[in-house]
């Protein structure tokens, strides 16, 4: 089936538009990380951050007026991606357009202050206006009425694959006949009780750098926003190929299973790599699988500069890999402290040639997924 | 001939077209509060069981409604071959595992090549502890698991770990709808010929935040759960995990495989007119059904049966009401969430299994604690007591926050 990209939309703590993003990923720049104090103790974490005085400028509609970060990340990105397609949604084409929403840990922020209302003044303290928020779906269901899409919606939770999962399910959607365009969109929003549970899970960093591919696996540090791509069945980028992975069991399994996806998606020339190296255990999977399978692909990841936004990451890199077949160029690899044992681009590298690019999203809970993208 | 066919289809997707597959439900499993597996569930439904019970999982004393359906977790426990791994694990991976179980043992041999599950809250209670322990500055120990053990994803991957079963997996967040619409997309994925096998369903596990939640909008009751009743006050929560195996039939049919049902239409809808209400004039629930039917390519008068969404909250069950009243006219409905409670993200999933149950043995369930119908709409309601009676199509209707709408149409398999 054919599958194309007609519109993109990105809203990072990096810059706001996919332009603005990439531009400043080219100059070599990294986001900010801004400080954040657990509520509970002396500690403090880092997260790269969409800065406040930006955010209140995203996407200002009524419907978002108690709506939290990560509904107004999602509804700028979605609105974008429509802009630079210059497709609107009119009652007569509403039915027309599927929304599939990728997330990990969704509405976090009402969530913990929802819960920590019940757990420091009991169940009657609880806010009703809260509640509809921490609901995986409300991102989601205000992005449908701010479009006024009225037919298929669907959110997809998972680690930082589901946003190639998501594709893939837009993939699978659009074999109907009945839709023209499918908009996927992935979004996040960080808080310290994130930051405090994927520390002791032992894969965060309590601050930047994130050095990829390093020989210790330092951790990542997260990260907020969200990226959307319209899709459809013309376009100048085509998702030439979607492979929905598979799981790792233990994390030793996961060279295997990240191998598995690589080769299903190199079955024709590979030019570059959209990895997701983040700092963690994926990176040396990863980089050893790559190393084995495609030695010859340039590999970048852009987590060093915008972090890991976990349910947004696969959508990050899809709009990153894109970017580059589109403007023949890739931003340099940051804060490679090591050798790495592939080909990384060390300054802005052209890639004058380069038409078929592999995106590869290895979450940290065991989801693997990989796409093929392919200019004409 | 049937192999021939499923060829052909097979051919012409990867040409680009999509086809009409037809597609059979080939196994099933289930636990929630009417039983642990396929035979208890109904029994429970053939006689009419509340299975709603004081919650005993957390305190609900600050609460308005006190009660909900709960699945026994020293029998869940009990079930697992593994009891140690079990303990481990969330419960919600545990019903997930104990309704896996249920489908393979009557399919070993069903291989999925992608799994589509539904939830609305994931390991919520693993959360719920965390954050206690934070703010209590208790012991921590355990936190690791509880984070690693709370993702959504992580009962469907643990399910699937354990029947060394390695599908992708697609795991659906459409609130109260999820379970529908992941089996609607389970089933719209076979049906195009992309997919030969899917494993769907839903599940939940009861969770304090979750629980809390309804009560602070006063959706759930402190007295009995009455679908529509022209008294009702609202709903109780349930929790359980339903699985169903999807099969090309034709594919099925050709390697001998039982076919328990056939799903046959799918619509949904959504209608953006409020996070947490259903637009009063029943348009998206209508928009769902319709879409369904057309979906299955029938009229409304085939439909012999519905299973309907009935939250017994006045605002869900006066738009569906009417949606139904005006599509189907006086067609048998009833709400199984008056006798074990909203399951959210399990519940499209369980009721599909109540639906499949209702055409193997020709009875259509009962809506129980069911004492005056509402004047806002002329339905037809199963009131108190299962009915027999003869069964061909039935369509089951989830709705959910977010204005999400989902029906699928489920039929009696006629060679």
């Amino acid at each position: 089936m054919s599958l194309a990209i007609a519109g993109m939309g990105w809203i990072t703590p990096l810059g706001n538009g996919v332009d603005a993003v990439w531009e400043q990923l080219l100059q070599g720049y990294e986001a900010i990380a801004e400080k954040m104090s657990e509520q509970f103790s002396n500690r403090s974490y880092n997260a790269f951050r969409v800065p406040e005085s930006a955010l209140g400028r995203l996407a200002p509609h009524p419907r978002l007026r108690r709506a939290s970060a990560i509904s107004r990340f999602a509804a700028a990105a979605g609105l974008q991606a429509l802009q630079a397609a210059g497709v609107k949604v009119e009652p007569q084409n509403a039915e027309r357009m599927a929304l599939v929403f990728a997330i990990s840990n969704g509405g976090v922020i009402y969530t913990k202050r929802f819960y920590r209302d019940i757990v420091e003044a009991g169940a009657q303290s609880a806010s009703p206006l809260l509640f509809p928020e921490t609901v995986f779906n409300a991102p989601a269901s205000h992005l449908a009425a701010i479009l006024g899409i009225t037919g298929a919606t669907y959110t997809q939770v998972g680690d930082s694959a589901v946003g190639l999962l998501a594709i893939r399910m837009a993939e699978d959607l659009l074999t109907n006949e009945e839709l023209d365009y499918c908009l996927v969109v992935g979004a996040e929003e960080v808080d310290w009780l994130l930051c405090d549970a994927y520390r002791r899970w032992r894969l965060l960093r309590l601050a930047p750098p994130v050095e990829p591919f390093n020989k210790t696996a330092r951790g990542m540090i997260l990260s907020e926003g969200a990226g959307a791509i319209l899709l459809s069945r013309k376009g100048p980028i085509m998702i030439a190929q979607t492979d929905a992975g598979a799981h790792y069991r233990k994390r030793t399994e996961t060279e295997e299973i990240v191998s598995q996806t690589i080769s299903n998606l190199a079955q024709t020339e590979v030019d570059f790599v959209i990895s997701s190296a983040n700092g963690t255990f994926i990176d040396e999977a990863e980089c050893r699988a790559l190393r084995r399978i495609i030695p010859d692909a340039i590999v970048y990841t852009a987590k060093p500069a915008v972090g890991e936004s976990v349910g947004a990451a696969g959508l990050w890199q899809v709009i990153l890999g894109a970017q580059a077949l589109d403007r023949r160029e890739l931003p340099p690899l940051l804060h490679v402290t090591s050798t790495i044992p592939l080909r990384v681009p060390a300054s802005r590298t052209a890639l004058t040639k380069a038409r078929h690019a592999i995106v590869l999203s290895c979450g940290v809970n065991q989801q693997v997924a990989g796409l093929r993208l392919s200019i004409p | 001939m049937n192999l021939l066919r499923f060829k052909m289809l097979k051919s012409a997707v990867e040409n680009g077209k999509s086809t009409n597959a037809r597609v059979a439900v080939v196994a099933a499993g289930v636990v929630s509060p009417l039983g642990f597996g396929l035979s208890e569930t109904l029994d429970s439904l053939r006689e009419a069981r509340d299975c709603v019970t004081r919650v005993t999982r957390f305190s609900v004393a600050e609460c308005r409604c006190k009660t909900a359906g709960q699945v026994a977790d020293e029998r869940l426990l009990k079930d697992q071959p593994e009891a140690g791994r079990a303990r481990r694990l969330h419960r919600a991976s545990s019903m997930m595992i104990y309704a896996l179980r249920e489908t393979l043992a009557q399919e070993p041999q069903f291989k999925p090549e992608l799994t589509v599950i539904g939830t609305t809250s994931g390991g919520m209670s693993y959360g719920e502890d965390y954050y206690r322990s934070l703010y209590r500055h208790g012991s921590l120990r355990d936190s690791p698991a509880w984070i690693a053990n709370y993702p959504a994803q992580k009962p469907v991957i643990d399910a699937q770990e354990t029947f060394e079963i390695s599908a992708p997996c697609q795991v659906i967040a459409n609130a109260c709808a999820s379970g529908t619409n992941a089996i609607g997309h389970a089933f719209e994925c076979v049906r195009s010929g992309r997919y030969e096998r899917v494993l769907t369903g839903g599940y939940d596990a009861l969770s304090e935040l979750v629980f809390v939640g309804f009560d602070s909008l006063q959706a759930s009751t402190p007295e009995k759960c009455r679908p529509f009743d022209r008294h009702r006050t609202g709903m109780v929560l349930g929790e359980g995990a339903a699985i169903l195996a999807l099969e090309n039939l034709d594919a099925a049919r050709a390697r001998g495989a039982p076919i328990l049902a056939e799903i046959t239409g799918y619509g949904m809808s959504t209608d953006n007119f409020h996070l947490t209400q259903p637009d009063p004039s029943g348009i998206g629930p209508r928009r769902a059904m319709e879409r369904a039917l057309q979906s299955a390519q029938i009229s409304a008068d085939s439909v012999d049966y519905i299973n309907a969404h009935g939250t017994a909250t006045p605002f869900n069950d006066a738009a569906e009401g009417k949606a139904i009243a005006e599509l189907f006219g006086r067609v048998p409905i009833s709400s199984t969430k008056s006798m074990m409670g909203h399951s959210l993200g399990a519940a499209g999933a369980v009721e599909a299994i109540i639906c499949l149950l209702a055409l193997q043995h020709q009875f259509v369930p009962p809506n129980i604690n069911f004492r005056a119908p509402d004047q806002l709409a002329d339905l037809n309601i199963v009131a108190n007591e299962a009915r027999r009676t003869a069964l061909r199509t039935v369509l089951s209707n989830s709705f959910g926050f977010g204005g999400t709408n989902a029906s699928i149409m489920m039929q009696k398999f006629e060679a």
